[in-house]
């Protein structure tokens, strides 16, 4: 039962991997840098990796960041840092790339 | 800290086992002629010596350790300055402190009786949101976020070895700002991006499921002739 309990109120960074690679994917697919369509791109991969996370049905509030770069030869960094709680808190970030985009998708989740 | 509370109540009953097996030691160990007095042992010297400040004098003095396992009364050892000898005195190890001198040596032989931890609990605040003065500012908190970027990047150039260090070294300065204008109860994500000015585009964006009435977030743009450094930090109420 204690098994049951910390399942529910750690972060398990393996599923939500999964999740979030399967919503770039399904998003972005095969598309090329259009800067009309990336606000709509990133608004999209935002709400549905939000809404994927709460199915989950974990007492945590979550933080998804998503960046996305054209494919241009300048170089990115991105780092986070944060005074949460080790145990119960976590976050992962997958990056994902087609011929054109670079998109890096965090997300935080933090324990109530 | 309340652990020290309890053994200072004991510090004043020594225990007679200790006696005997330091002045074991006194006697197999006394290789240089010390000074007049109780023989100055690193090894013996905690238990057989009420006051040390003759001695203090001779040998360097680190400073106590804090330990969690208070292990009851003992005196003063050599190594303890005058200054702190009284109100460490409850911090007193059964066992020897030469492994903090140069060269000495550390024995463990019946001298170590430890106490168990004392546990510590706290109670129970009833309290189900934050007070309304302690709520996460976002204009303060964009106000240091802005400050902390122009301060650090200003004329920096982007070099593709060094920028990935500085993005870190960024979001654990933001935080460490932050950590001291954080209101209690509060947690906090801060996530810096730092890339290079080009002829292409960057979106960054963010989404999160928290509460509106008690969390918030904010961000910070910089940007010069040869990078750009885009910051957000989130502030999440722990219930």
């Amino acid at each position: 039962m204690d098994e049951d309990q910390s399942e529910e109120t750690t972060f398990v960074v393996d599923e939500i991997t999964t999740i979030i690679k399967e919503t770039v994917e399904t998003t972005n697919g095969n598309n090329s840098y259009q800067h009309e369509k990336i606000n709509q791109w990133m608004s999209s991969i935002a709400e549905i990796s939000l809404s994927q996370l709460t199915k989950l049905g974990k007492p945590f509030k979550y933080i998804v960041t998503c960046i996305i770069l054209q494919k241009n030869g300048a170089g990115l960094h991105t780092a986070s840092s944060c005074f949460w709680d080790n145990t119960t808190d976590g976050s992962c970030t997958v990056r994902w790339e087609n011929k054109t985009i670079y998109c890096i998708v965090s997300v935080f989740g933090l324990a109530i | 800290m309340c652990l020290l509370t309890d053994c200072f109540t004991m510090s004043n009953q020594p225990l007679p086992l200790s006696q005997e097996t330091l002045a074991q030691f006194n006697r197999s160990q006394s290789t240089e002629p010390g000074p007049p007095g109780p023989p100055r042992r690193r090894l013996a010297s905690i238990s057989t010596r009420r006051s040390s400040k003759d001695h203090s004098k001779d040998h360097p003095h680190p400073r106590p350790l804090f330990l969690r396992a208070m292990t009851g009364p003992s005196s003063e050892s050599s190594f303890m300055s005058p200054s702190v000898s009284t109100s460490h005195m409850s911090m007193g190890k059964r066992f020897s402190f030469a492994g903090w001198h140069q060269g000495g040596r550390v024995s463990f032989s019946g001298l170590y009786l430890q106490q168990p931890i004392q546990e510590v609990y706290v109670e129970n605040t009833y309290r189900t949101g934050p007070e309304p003065s302690c709520r996460f500012s976002a204009r303060r908190t964009q106000q240091i976020l802005q400050a902390t970027l122009d301060a650090y990047l200003e004329g920096v150039c982007y070099s593709a070895d060094s920028c990935s260090q500085l993005c870190q070294m960024l979001a654990d300065l933001v935080l460490s700002k932050l950590k001291d204008v954080n209101p209690p109860r509060y947690k906090l994500v801060c996530q810096v991006v730092v890339g290079q000015s080009g002829d292409h585009g960057v979106r960054v964006a963010s989404q999160s499921l928290i509460n509106p009435n008690t969390d918030n977030y904010t961000s910070a743009v910089f940007q010069n002739h040869s990078l750009f450094a885009v910051a957000v930090v989130h502030g999440v109420y722990f219930e």
